[in-house]
């Protein structure tokens, strides 16, 4: 009942919020400089009748809070509107939001099943060469920005040959049976897998080693052992438990990146996926698509950590006592 | 296990870096012009077979199957339908599926008949006879009725991107579109206007498609055949038909069963069964592609030239040098000398007074060293240019000789309008002011911004000082065409190489892309210059005369006045180097028509 409450309270309080970032946003973007039409002004054969029908089509006539009254009604209504083109801007985000939750879905499950053993691993080996060779690469990993590391991978794959450049499926995708499908994006997403795997994995190992060592220098894992539990018990029993804390707000982070986390990389791939889409509008000043894209970001962001604090008071009985009041 | 993962890769890359990416420094012989095998091109003719008028190819039979895959950059098509499209790559790909009646003769640039069996000409009246039983891709025949319904409803019925029928309004008329019989159909324009014969390119839509749409109204008609359609309903004329489209990773066509081109033993055209265009991000993944296998086909610029000259020994693909481009770079300085609607002026009436002198501009342009740029920044890859029509074009006015950097002429011509230097060299006007202003260009754009500094360079040695301001794009834009706040600016035009009243908003005095004087709304009535006046002039009556000699006159005049006013100063125009792999055949890249003008001609051996 108490966290059913809380929920409720904590979803009241990001509608004010979400008007605060739209405002914010949507003034931001239409103050800039950035001419939408910039590209049609500068072709020499669109005339000026096509530019003024275009300037009325996208409202670029009205004043900008009128533009942000319509953006704002028809999106408490559930409508996203149209982007520059004229296509709906539920079904471009619908095309690509797939795309991009395959590719940071695979990332983070692996980054967890794989980051979460290696940090415990490490932390009991501590000071072993085990650690040592772990911290070196793991500090290899967290220093090298995703961009040049996905420019690298890319050199590789076309001075070898073995994997495709960038992009998502072959060109004769079509014509291929299930497993042969599946087998032609995974093929494609090795690639940028590795690097986003790299990056989260660096974080995550060093995150999960950190607070477990934290924990196993405490009274009460000297206790337990001097107890007599084995240390397995000892660890995963007492030790694990509230070292984990942390890595619960570090999920609710990754449930906000699960749509923008991988833009960068996503675009040195060319991968088909929600970064590129936004970044393309960004540039061209495509409102409804760029506004979709932010609040879709925010409310992620405020899911995310939603999810995040829920988790936390069930884990941790403290925190529970701290929220009933 | 991953660790060793990561140095396996990291070792490869080493090895693969070293191996590769040294190339001569010399800039690369490429096979000259007049060797190409694609000059002896010969063009398709018309033969009828069992009462169908066919085109037929003149070039060697090839095999049939394969694809060829090319590739656009940017975002793709924002949509399929031809009468819609506002940017170059819709249009490609539109144009593709939709032949038009006439087309450009791809090797000497003359109208020629396409999807017409032939036409006539007779002052203001055209007759275009159809071909007999030739088919749309399901399989209904191509009549007069569907170029009727195209020009008559779509076209000038005004749905979708209307600047077709907004430059063929004559007196506030247009033109008139009858159908004489089935596969008979005249069109009369008001007045005579040449550049009319082109427009009959346009694209011809199936009426039993189209019709549904049109009724629906003009707000229905643009979100008709856009990239969310199914490919099954296209019906299409052109060589191919769409068959897949994956937003952000390539559009895939198939071969068109019904096209109306046979090669030699009377088998149905296209030898390809798929065309493939990959929409890749920037010029840079481009490359990649090429080089990782999955391109057919690549422009190149460039550094890349050198580098893929040298690859071209040991590779499966061949570069070719088509010849001069049809984009041009070049210099504005902004003439405007009015005030907004706050009484200011756009421009500082100090340096109006130097942007509005011919011996300004003409010493800025004496002071350019253009072979200097050509050679730096092109790689030797362009010629410089002096005229606004490029070196491809057809009315290109020969008379206009080049001429090289020389800063003396350019001191003569600032002395004789009161310019002077101080001891330090600083360029000062007659009242005393520093000569000092910004210089914009497109951020990102690594040639502009490598032509900035080294105009900005050149300009310095005559003791102005300016200011290289590299903005973003579109801010560009906006002051360029609504804030007019802006000195001198570094832009580029693609122009057409056929018809130069393409370039008239560009060039007539109240166009919408008059860019060194623009005429915002309610300043369509101000003060012209003298050689504004004339353009207008020459502009109209351009496009009123027919014969190709007569125009010639109009447009080499408006040549010779830009060449001696300056209001555009030419920098270069690029020369357009292409890759093609060497397993398809019947290539026949020319300046005109590009690589893909005879797709359906071409095969995989």
């Amino acid at each position: 009942m108490q966290i059913l409450l809380y929920i409720l309270k904590r979803i009241l309080q990001t509608i004010p919020l979400l008007i605060i970032v739209s405002l914010i946003s949507f003034f931001i973007i239409r103050l800039s400089p950035v001419d939408p039409l910039a590209e049609l002004r500068l072709n020499p054969s669109v005339s000026k009748e096509t530019l003024q029908a275009e300037t009325q089509r996208l409202g670029l006539d009205k004043p900008i809070i009128v533009q942000y009254g319509k953006w704002a009604k028809s999106f408490i209504k559930g409508d996203l509107g149209v982007t520059s083109n004229g296509e709906k801007v539920s079904t471009k985000l619908k095309e690509r939001i797939p795309n991009t939750l395959l590719l940071t879905t695979i990332v983070i499950f692996l980054a967890w099943i794989v980051g979460i053993p290696l940090g415990i691993l490490s932390a009991v080996y501590w000071k072993t060469p085990f650690d040592r060779i772990l911290t070196v690469f793991t500090s290899i990993g967290m220093a090298i920005p995703s961009f040049f590391f996905a420019v690298l991978l890319l050199i590789f794959a076309v001075k070898t040959g073995w994997f495709p450049v960038g992009g998502l499926t072959s060109s004769n995708f079509l014509e291929m049976n299930f497993w042969q499908k599946f087998g032609d994006i995974a093929h494609h997403l090795v690639l940028p897998v590795t690097v986003l795997f790299t990056l989260s994995l660096a974080g995550l190992q060093r995150q999960m080693r950190g607070n477990l060592l934290d924990v196993l220098d405490s009274d009460y894992v000297k206790f337990a052992r001097a107890k007599g539990l084995s240390e397995f018990k000892v660890i995963f029993k007492h030790a694990l438990r509230n070292a984990v804390n942390p890595l619960i707000t570090l999920l609710g982070f990754e449930f906000a990146g699960l749509l923008s986390g991988a833009a960068l990389t996503e675009y040195v791939f060319q991968y088909p996926g929600l970064g590129r889409l936004i970044l393309e509008a960004v540039l061209k000043s495509d409102i409804n698509l760029v506004m979709a894209s932010l609040m879709m970001g925010a409310v992620m962001l405020i899911l995310g950590n939603l999810i995040a604090d829920i988790l936390l008071i069930m884990t941790d009985p403290r925190i529970r006592g701290g929220q009933a009041c | 296990m991953y660790v060793i993962i990561v140095l396996v890769l990291i070792f490869g890359l080493c090895k693969a870096c070293i191996r590769r990416d040294i190339f001569s420094e010399n800039t690369p012989q490429l096979r000259p012009k007049e060797e190409l095998v694609f000059a002896d091109y010969r063009i398709e003719k018309n033969v009828t077979v069992n009462g169908v008028d066919y085109l037929q190819s003149q070039v060697p039979v090839g095999k049939f199957g394969g694809q060829f895959v090319s590739s656009t950059i940017g975002e793709g098509p924002k949509t399929f339908n031809p009468f819609n499209s506002k940017d170059n790559i819709s249009s490609t790909m539109s144009e593709i599926m939709y032949d038009g009646l006439v087309t450009t003769n791809p090797v000497t640039g003359e109208t020629i008949p396409k999807l017409a069996k032939s036409f006539t000409v007779n002052g203001c009246e055209y007759i275009v006879n159809l071909r007999h039983g030739i088919k749309w891709s399901d399989g209904k025949p191509i009549t007069a009725d569907d170029v009727v319904f195209t020009w008559n409803k779509i076209i000038l019925g005004g749905f979708g991107n209307t600047s077709t029928r907004d430059s063929i309004i004559i007196d506030g008329k247009l033109p008139s579109v009858t159908k004489i019989d089935d596969y008979t159909v005249k069109f009369v324009t008001p007045k005579p206007f040449a550049p009319f014969l082109r427009m009959l390119s346009s694209p011809i839509a199936p009426k039993h498609v189209f019709e549904p749409a049109v009724n629906r109204g003009k707000a229905y008609f643009d979100g008709f055949l856009s990239t969310n359609t199914r490919p099954e309903e296209f019906v299409t004329s052109g060589a191919f038909k769409l068959k897949e489209y994956v937003p952000a990773q390539r559009v895939v066509f198939e071969k068109n069963p019904n096209y109306y081109v046979i090669n030699k033993d009377g088998q149905k055209l296209p030898y390809l069964e798929k065309l493939v265009y990959l929409i890749v991000g920037d010029i840079n993944n481009q490359v990649l592609k090429f080089e990782g296998g999955e391109l057919d086909e690549i422009s190149l610029q460039g550094a890349n030239v050198a580098r893929f000259k040298e690859m071209e020994k040991h590779s499966d693909f061949t570069v070719y040098n088509i010849g001069p481009d049809t984009g041009t770079m070049y210099i504005s300085m902004n003439m405007n000398n009015r005030k907004n609607d706050k009484g200011k002026y756009y421009v500082d009436p100090k340096k109006q007074l130097w942007f509005q002198d011919k011996n300004f501009r003409q010493a800025v342009d004496y002071a350019i060293d253009r072979k200097n740029m050509v050679f730096n920044i092109a790689n030797g890859l362009a010629y410089p240019l002096f005229t606004p029509e490029t070196l491809n074009s057809i009315f290109l006015n020969k008379n206009l000789k080049p001429y090289d950097k020389d800063t003396n002429k350019s001191r003569e011509l600032l002395k004789k309008s009161g310019f002077y230097w101080d001891k330090a060299g600083h360029l000062l006007d007659r009242f005393g002011n520093h000569v000092e202003f910004d210089l914009y260009t497109n951020a990102g754009n690594t040639e502009r911004e490598a032509i900035g500094v080294m105009v900005k360079q050149d300009l310095e040695d005559l003791g102005m000082k300016v200011n290289f301001k590299p903005i973003e794009f579109n801010s560009l834009v906006n002051k360029l065409m609504s804030t007019l706040d802006w000195d001198m600016v570094i832009m580029g035009f693609t122009g057409s190489p056929l018809e130069p009243n393409g370039g008239k908003n560009v060039w007539l005095s109240d166009g919408t892309l008059h860019i060194f004087n623009q005429r915002l709304e309610g300043d369509e009535n101000s003060r012209r210059y003298g050689f504004e006046n004339r353009i207008d002039y020459l502009y109209t009556q351009g496009a009123l005369a027919t014969k190709f000699e007569d125009r010639k006159k109009y447009y080499d005049e408006y040549q010779a006045i830009v060449y001696d006013e300056k209001p555009l100063i030419y920098i270069y125009s690029p020369i357009r180097i292409v890759a093609i792999r060497d397993k398809f055949k019947n290539i026949y890249p020319t300046t005109l028509g590009g690589v893909t003008h005879n797709i359906e001609e071409i095969f995989i051996e």
